[in-house]
């Protein structure tokens, strides 16, 4: 093979047992996927609409899957080699930026391709049901997730190549996969039937979604349009857009490619409590909370494990947490302008719908970033056994760390509540379902740190522990919503109810009473689920971490 | 200084399964002292520090630090023990004041009391001036001071060092160095791993030498070098490299046959080993100046440490250092020790 990073990326990958049994996994679950909604009824429907039932949920599954698995190979890919020294010494070859940048998209490509393919068969038996064409929708569907796969992998090297841990990629990364799939659509949602610029660009942003480009192969309408039909061609579009982003990162990431990746200077660590009164004063306005001012000793209230963590996370110190909550109050107050505009043209329960999304995205995006890594960063780095050597129980450790991801998330949300405030204020008959929802949000904000944690817990590297923690809260938040897509059929109403009771976003919806949600009754089941599943997390976390802490 | 054992360390075992990383292990450590814990790679150091400051159970044995069960009593041995692990564990964005502070404040020391603590501690390992710094940042050797800045914020009596010396240049070396002499002279009992023997040989009252997980040899430098040879090795210089063929063959009548002699005519000295008795050394000298050979040095080499060790490292599980017998540039080419 001509190029020795594809032999050693992709076939290596390949020849350990784990990537076929992860290969045989998911063909299995491509198949589950296609045998639940496949008819049962002994008549035959000539529309063939169930037979595009079939194939939507199927198609909307491999997108899932897509994004769900495939960033964690590119994400961690330059930046592990980084931080291991290999990418100098493949630097130091005849290789190349091209020949290396080329060599690590094939293997995560590759990677992609072998995923689509073995979902090849489920897909035929779809096909074969009738009424889904082989060229619009078949060929189609899955030109544009070759696409997505490209345009994923392409990105998440650049996220690698100027991440400086494996963790911190995949936490971009999934983000990334966020934005492209699903933010893109909410500008369309808001401006559409405007006309004027605003409404031109939505138009064109949420062609970068591919949620927006299968929908529209599927015939399921445009997304996010509110039924309003245009005539985008949103996968034409999208296949354009997913290729000059494709093409631009990978410009980018080559042009990263080079010794600058290791010339970075190191922090002077100068403190502004030496510098002159002008320089202090002038900071003072510019930061209001100075990063650069000599931190003063715990004070003796305080747990120094909490304190530890806001002080060690790059986003911990309280400049950076002013500025998280300063853009989480700022969007939600653009939220809370839509609200009091929008309500003649939609209905509270849509904008709140909007607002619970939102903040349950934030909720899912944010926190396993934040407790993935609480007890396999320290053994990582090699600060478990110091934290071992002194004398503060684990239950102190434990609850410093929890804290410190607690109040982050409090920090948050609270900025985040402006839009509820201005819903109660126009309906204020909303006022106990808003109240129950913040409770939702509070009860995902519990449940998504302690079940991230204790997943992270069971792994010895960050990135794996971040990359299982992402994978369990998206798979919580959007399989049941899989099962919602098949409701009436042929999932009855109890089935699908069943299902939404573990699910923190459609529990928050069918409070706010969001369109497909009204009909289900999931609190206080989902509380109590919710509840048990954040307890037992709690404890495998707890008793995780006092084996760990015990003499080996 | 006191010679009650502060570490006490009886019959310890370890095993991992078939694998034995530690085998009956006993040393004392007195009271300030010094100790050096030598051996090669997976020769069982770490596993038996590791045992000690209560990260390890042992399969069998006990250790105790000032009367405290390594492993039943984990929380005294917190407070007596300041344990720097090979790998140093950083944090992120964290300072270096901030650093200890952390620290200090999980080993329970009151705010003020802290705040005070930190600026000794960091006076000790002299890294003042880097208090602000990011530790991260900081140059290995730098990253070494702060480790040992913490394992003092609790002033314990005992300080179990792990390689601190490893990846160290010539001057860090040196710093390093002083940094555990001086902790020995404020009274800290020290146990210091290494595999950079001068390191030891400098610093330590006591020396053990272990490999395959088992202890091989305990005493001071010069000891351990008497057990590993009963021959000493003898050096006359000589005042021009011409006497020097006259001078070997005096020395070969005098001493016993099999004895290696080695001429060195580009220093003018005849280098040689024997285990003839002091007496007999006397008259050879005597022989010397007799046949009118202009001697001006004839002196007894140390044993060098690195010859002691390289002795242990070779022998093989059940055998004894003695019956390997000395490498075989241990007579050419022992080294004057600086």
């Amino acid at each position: 093979m001509a190029n020795p990073i594809i032999q050693r990326e992709l076939i290596g990958t390949l020849r350990e047992r784990r990537s076929v049994l992860a290969l045989g996994l998911l063909s299995l679950v491509f198949t589950l996927l296609v045998a639940i909604r496949w008819p049962t009824e002994p008549r035959m429907a000539l529309s063939g609409a169930r037979s595009q039932e079939v194939f939507q949920l199927f198609m909307f599954g491999l997108l899932g899957a897509l994004q769900l698995l495939l960033p964690v190979f590119p994400a961690t890919s330059l930046v592990k080699e980084r931080n291991r020294g290999t990418l100098a010494l493949l630097l130091n070859t005849p290789l190349g930026p091209w020949k290396i940048f080329s060599g690590k998209l094939v293997a995560s490509f590759g990677l992609a391709v072998l995923m689509l393919f073995v979902s090849l068969p489920a897909a035929s038996a779809c096909f074969a049901l009738g009424g889904v064409s082989l060229g619009s929708g078949l060929g189609g569907c899955y030109l544009v997730l070759l696409l997505t796969a490209l345009e994923l992998c392409a990105v998440s090297l650049l996220v690698s190549s100027a991440s400086t841990t494996a963790d911190a990629a995949i936490r971009m990364a999934y983000g990334v996969v966020l934005g492209l799939g699903l933010i893109t659509l909410l500008p369309y949602a808001l401006f559409v039937g405007n006309g004027g610029p605003l409404e031109t660009i939505a138009d064109w942003l949420r062609c970068l979604s591919p949620v927006a480009a299968i929908s529209s192969l599927l015939g399921g309408g445009d997304a996010a349009s509110h039924g309003i039909s245009s005539s985008t061609n949103v996968p034409l579009r999208f296949s354009v857009l997913s290729l000059a982003v494709t093409a631009i990162c990978a410009l980018w990431t080559m042009s990263r490619l080079n010794f600058t990746m290791f010339d970075r200077v190191r922090s002077a660590g100068t403190i502004v409590d030496d510098q002159s009164t002008q320089v202090r004063f002038v900071r003072r306005l510019m930061f209001i909370v100075d990063p650069g001012r000599r931190s003063r000793a715990m004070g003796p209230l305080v747990n120094p494990v909490m304190m530890k963590e806001f002080r060690c996370r790059k986003f911990g110190r309280l400049h950076w947490l002013l500025r998280l909550v300063s853009i989480c109050a700022i969007l939600s107050m653009v939220m809370a302008f839509v609200t009091a505009t929008r309500t003649i043209a939609w209905d509270v329960s849509t904008i709140g719908g909007i607002l619970v999304i939102l903040q349950v995205a934030l909720l899912v995006l944010l926190t396993p970033s934040l407790t993935a890594g609480l007890i396999c960063t320290e053994r990582e780095s090699g600060g478990w056994v110091l934290l071992q050597m002194t004398p503060m129980p684990v239950i102190r450790i434990l609850w410093g760390k929890l804290l410190s991801v607690f109040l982050t998330l409090a920090l948050v949300l609270c900025a985040t509540l402006p839009g509820y405030i201005v819903i109660v204020w126009i309906d204020p008959g909303q006022r106990p379902q808003i109240e129950r929802v913040v409770v939702c949000l509070l009860v995902t904000a519990v449940f998504a740190t302690l079940s991230s944690a204790a997943v992270g817990s069971l792994f010895r590297h960050t990135a794996t522990a971040t990359a299982a923690a992402y994978s369990m809260l998206i798979a919580v938040c959007t399989l049941p919503l899989l099962v919602w897509m098949g409701r009436g059929a042929p999932f009855g109403h109890e089935t699908v109810e069943r299902a939404l009771t573990i699910n923190p976003i459609a529990a928050a919806l069918s409070v706010i009473r969001f369109p497909g949600f009204q009909d289900y009754d999931l609190i206080p089941a989902h509380w109590v689920v919710v509840g048990i599943a954040s307890v037992v997390s709690l404890l495998v976390l707890f008793i995780q971490t006092v084996r760990l802490s015990r003499p080996q | 200084m006191s010679e009650t054992p502060v570490v006490d360390i009886r019959n310890l075992t370890k095993r991992y399964g078939e694998f034995t990383a530690l085998n009956d292990l006993t040393l004392q450590i007195p009271a300030g002292h010094v100790l050096g814990l030598i051996g090669p790679n997976g020769a069982g150091k770490t596993t038996a520090i590791r045992v000690l400051v209560g990260l390890l159970r042992p399969t069998s044995g006990t250790a105790m630090i000032a009367g405290s069960n390594c492993v039943t009593q984990a929380r005294e041995i917190k407070r007596l023990v300041g344990y720097m692990p090979d790998k140093f564990g950083s944090y992120d964005n964290m300072r270096v004041h901030e650093y200890l502070d952390f620290f200090g404040a999980a080993f329970g020391i009151k705010r003020n009391p802290r705040i005070q603590r930190i600026e000794e501690v960091m006076g000790i390992a002299g890294i003042t001036s880097m208090k602000d710094k990011y530790v991260e940042s900081l140059s290995h050797g730098m990253a070494q001071r702060v480790g040992i800045a913490r394992t003092l914020l609790h002033d314990p009596r005992v300080i179990i060092l792990d390689e601190p010396a490893n990846g160290l240049d010539p001057q860090a070396r040196i710093e390093m160095r002083e940094l555990i002499l001086n902790l020995a002279r404020m009274g800290k009992t020290v146990l210091v791993t290494s595999h950079i023997l001068p390191e030891l040989a400098r610093i330590c009252n006591t020396v053990a030498i272990m490999t395959h997980g088992t202890l091989r040899a305990v005493g001071t430098v010069e000891e351990i070098g008497q057990q590993v040879s009963q021959r000493r090795t003898l050096e006359a210089q000589l005042l021009s490299p011409d006497f020097v063929p006259t001078a070997a063959a005096i020395i070969r009548q005098s001493i016993e046959p099999d004895a290696e002699v080695v001429e060195a005519p580009s220093e003018a000295v005849v280098r040689f080993s024997t285990a003839v008795p002091e007496s007999q050394l006397g008259e050879l000298l005597a022989q010397l100046v007799k046949a009118g050979l202009p001697i001006t040095q004839f002196r007894e080499l140390q044993t060098d440490l690195e010859e002691a060790f390289m002795s242990f490292a070779n022998a093989k599980p059940g055998t004894t250092p003695a019956a390997v017998g000395k490498p075989a540039n241990a007579v050419k080419g022992v080294a004057t020790r600086g």
